[in-house]
């Protein structure tokens, strides 16, 4: 491998590293919201409201039924708008993140299901507001379970952002199309391969253990 | 303290309408323990949701401290709140919090400074006798331990008012009786009002001044736990106080056992006094007015507000012609008397 292989590996790595993280940080920043107020909006929750939670849930399914490669050149414009350009990483950020929300919101409606609806109700005996409950019971109980929701989402971003460098993003998924796919060049496609295999099981490791070092049940 | 005035209660479950409560009026007056028992599906945890509006009632009135808490605000509803405290049966403890900070969690809702609220929680859990455990997790304690927990964390509000929702249930007999003496002794010296509800006829006479019963969403009978345990007017009532007393006929009596007298057979009379029972002593009366024997082969006898009721099994044996008479003493004595059989 010739040192500008690797040069060009090493670039990749990077660019996705930022693809995934940076997108899941804003996946989340969309996403965790949603995911909230979808919980809370559900029947018998606090802030039950029928005509919100099915509103919301129908935009959350609209998003999570569109394929990815698909939303990728069907937001070109609103890309474009946004970041001025619709090849690279930053423009790549933007259909990430939107495309990573929905799953996002369905993963936190999801944690926050799984905690024993006991604690809401002790948590209004005591007085305390939606807010409080949102930010002192909902969040810190469900946290080992939403920082597994977030390895599944930056685990889910790394094929995401692979796939997105198919259409110009960059990115190991650039390099892997390009000189794997195009070029048949064997050795860097396997090298992109065991990076992106490398990333995901290092996320994986990262997220069970910060998820069990949170957990007191 | 604590009153509910025609509390209706209405859920709609796939079109069919449920009465989970049906006029309900109670009131609790301050300082006293209010136990409202009743089974499984009668209303009693919606009747508890309805005091501090977890639930809310579909219609009639919420009094409590003075205030007509239906019309409160959703703002002013949760500051009410704080007033009145609440434990549950599966105590509720913020599971990612130590025991410190679930007791510490009501004083941060309130935005009670940090220094303040290190001192208050520290005397709280003096009071339930975990200080030692403050760094530990609830996931570590038992039941009883996560109880007192609770306990602590609904009184760091200083409520006036105590909401018990089947608050023993989950916990074995020692361990009940720990967390009742526990109520009692906050009841009595913090003079807060508790309203509690249970299916165990042992909480309600280990601990309450006044209880109602609760069926089908109905209060059925209501009054001093003396009263109804004396005279107690409904049959589910009479099923609940006997449900608290244990008595069986031992089996080496049961296998011969005969429903008709004959020559050597001694009766077997099952004696159950009330709170309407002379108190008087009636064995060793009848047994010299009658020359009767009387072999107690079991008996369970208790006490309840200031009331002594029970059960006895006893064998008779003696002058047999004055059976009859001994049994009639103890109907006049206002005991209700059963012949069980013959041995």
């Amino acid at each position: 491998m010739s040192d500008s292989i690797i040069q060009l590996l090493l670039n990749g790595t990077w660019e996705t590293l930022v693809m995934t993280f940076v997108s899941g940080f804003f996946g989340f920043v969309l996403g965790l919201p949603t995911g909230i107020l979808l919980f809370l909006t559900r029947k018998g929750q606090i802030l039950e409201q029928a005509v919100a939670n099915r509103a919301l849930s129908i935009l959350v399914n609209i998003f999570r039924s569109i394929p990815f490669i698909i939303l990728i050149v069907w937001m070109i414009p609103f890309t474009r708008g946004l970041v001025g350009t619709s090849i690279g990483v930053s423009a790549a950020l933007v259909p990430l993140s939107i495309g990573a929300a929905p799953f996002i919101a369905r993963l936190v409606e999801n944690s926050l299901l799984g905690l024993p609806s006991g604690l809401i109700e002790a948590a209004r005996a005591l007085g305390a507001t939606p807010l409080q409950i949102v930010y002192k019971v909902l969040l810190p109980e469900a946290l080992p379970s939403l920082i597994n929701a977030a390895s599944i989402t930056l685990i889910t971003l790394v094929g995401y952002s692979a796939m997105g460098g198919a259409v110009g993003a960059g990115g190991l998924g650039q390099v892997g199309y390009q000189y794997g796919y195009i070029g048949y060049d064997a050795v860097t496609m396997n090298a992109v391969l065991i990076l992106l295999v490398l990333l995901v099981f290092i996320i994986q490791h990262a997220g069970d253990a910060l998820s069990k070092r949170f957990d007191h049940r | 303290m604590i009153e509910l005035q025609n509390v209706t209660k209405t859920f709609y479950q796939k079109d069919r309408e449920v009465t989970a409560l049906n006029s309900v009026s109670l009131r609790v007056p301050p300082g006293k323990i209010f136990g409202v028992i009743g089974t499984s599906g009668a209303g009693k945890s919606t009747l508890i949701r309805c005091v501090n509006l977890l639930e809310k009632p579909t219609s009639g009135q919420v009094i409590v401290d003075g205030k007509n808490l239906i019309s409160l605000s959703a703002s002013q509803l949760a500051q009410e709140r704080r007033q009145i405290g609440m434990i549950f049966q599966h105590f509720n403890l913020l599971s990612s919090r130590t025991v410190f900070d679930n007791v510490a969690f009501p004083l941060e809702l309130s935005g009670m400074p940090k220094a303040a609220v290190k001192e208050h929680v520290a005397e709280l859990l003096q009071l339930v006798g975990l200080s030692e455990k403050a760094n530990d997790y609830p996931a570590s304690l038992s039941g009883g331990q996560k109880q007192r927990v609770a306990i602590a964390r609904t009184l760091a509000n200083n409520p006036k008012v105590l909401l018990c929702d089947e608050a023993t249930s989950a916990l074995d007999p020692a361990t009940t009786r720990s967390i009742l003496n526990l109520l009692k002794d906050i009841n009595r010296r913090l003079n807060i009002t508790i309203l509690l509800i249970t299916h165990q006829m042992e909480v309600v006479k280990s601990i309450c001044d006044e209880v109602a019963v609760i069926s089908n969403g109905q209060l059925i009978e209501q009054g001093t736990v003396g009263e109804i345990f004396a005279n107690p007017k409904q049959e589910l009532t009479r099923q609940f106080i006997a449900s608290s007393l244990h008595i069986e006929i031992p089996s080496t009596y049961s296998e011969r056992l005969s429903t008709t007298d004959a020559e050597g057979l001694h009766p077997l009379l099952q004696l159950e006094l009330t709170g309407q029972s002379v108190n008087e002593p009636v064995l060793s009366e009848a047994s010299r007015l009658f020359g009767i024997n009387f072999k107690i082969i079991s008996a369970q006898m208790d006490h309840a507000g200031d009331v002594n009721f029970g059960v006895m099994l006893i064998e008779l044996s003696g002058n047999r012609d004055n059976y009859t008479a001994a049994i009639n003493y103890f109907i006049g004595k206002h005991i209700k008397t059963q012949i069980l059989g013959y041995v």
